[in-house]
């Protein structure tokens, strides 16, 4: 018999937060999908399919501003690449997990349930994991499917300001890395942003390949410098 | 539709290489030893991306009117400053874009 805080129940539980914080941001990214005149499937399909945060707006930018199939796999793939290193650490950490429930798993792997299941600090379940992450998907995905449906209300000027959600959220994100990992975060995302303009604007570059140009360079660059905390694997 | 090719296509394409780097780490072992440069380069990965997921598109996509977009993430990026919720940063950075729109 598994102890309480590792059932599926405490999962639920200790998913919660991280469900009713989804649920905004997906309702943003449902809002970006009817902006860009997307359907309501191709939104829904998306996070029922995707599961990712920067990955899917990223990867429904690309889409809609004609990015060839290429472009968009290496660039979501190289955005979503920290999953290699959390998925990791809870692989290292689950134990009698096989087969199907494995793979679940596996796709269920996000930043939010790495940071909390990793703080739990212990062997983990197949329940427990099932659990947190079941309802952080039900968050993300019922968030798209309000935040598109509720766009349709809005007037036209409003529509156009919802644009700036997308660029929100990410600047929201950066002042968050700014407050946990110190001002160096600002200096990679400033390197990333002047070359990303550069190669779009003055190269005339595509937009999926200028953007993993110039992440992987900003990256590079930023991880010179040892950062303050390595997490512990 | 780009190139004539369906949305879902893209969309199941984006599902793909998400999933697949997923998968790696719990069918594969050795992804939990990589060389500290390398673990440094994963976890600095998202904020490299937010920079170049952030400029030039908060610029361009409003045209003639493009510091109403700098205005909003100005905002959202104060609040982040001050800790207030991702919501709140959104709302707000959507509320100050739309009065600089109607200028």
């Amino acid at each position: 018999m598994e102890s309480d805080e590792l059932s599926f129940l405490g999962g639920l539980r200790d998913g919660f937060p991280i469900c009713v914080g989804y649920f905004p941001t997906a309702m943003a990214f449902g809002l970006v999908c009817r902006n860009d005149s997307l359907k309501l499937w191709d939104a829904a399909l998306f996070s029922l399919t995707n599961f990712a945060g920067s990955g899917q707006f990223l990867a429904e930018s690309l889409l809609t501003s004609g990015a060839m199939i290429a472009e968009l796999a290496i660039s979501v793939f190289l955005v979503n690449l920290r999953y290699l290193f959390m998925g990791a650490v809870i692989n290292a950490n689950l134990t009698g997990v096989h087969g199907i429930r494995r793979f679940f798993i596996a796709f269920g792997t996000t930043d939010e349930v790495f940071s909390v299941s990793v703080l739990k600090g212990r062997l983990l379940t197949g329940s427990y994991m099932t659990g947190l992450q079941l309802i952080s998907y039900l968050g993300w995905c019922s968030g798209t499917i309000v935040g598109f449906l509720i766009g349709s209300l809005l007037p036209y000027e409003l529509q156009l300001a919802v644009g700036v959600t997308l660029y929100a959220m990410f600047s929201s994100l950066l002042s968050g890395a700014i407050l946990t990992d110190g001002p160096w975060m600002l200096v990679i995302a400033a390197v990333s942003a002047a070359t990303n303009s550069l190669l779009v604007r003055g190269v005339g570059l595509g937009t999926g390949w200028a953007f993993v140009i110039s992440m992987l360079s900003a990256t590079g660059i930023g991880a010179l410098r040892p950062t303050t905390e390595e997490i512990a694997s | 539709m780009s190139h004539g090719i369906p949305f879902f296509v893209f969309i199941i394409v984006s599902a793909v290489a998400t999933i697949v780097v997923r998968l790696i780490p719990y069918y594969l072992s050795g992804t939990d030893h990589m060389p500290p440069y390398l673990k440094r380069c994963m976890r600095l990965l998202p904020v490299a991306a937010i920079g170049a997921l952030i400029f030039p598109g908060v610029v361009t996509d409003f045209g003639t009117q493009w510091y109403a977009g700098i205005a909003g993430i100005l905002a959202a990026a104060l609040l982040g400053l001050k800790k207030l919720p991702m919501i709140a940063s959104i709302v707000t950075s959507i509320i100050v874009t739309y009065l600089v729109l109607l200028i």
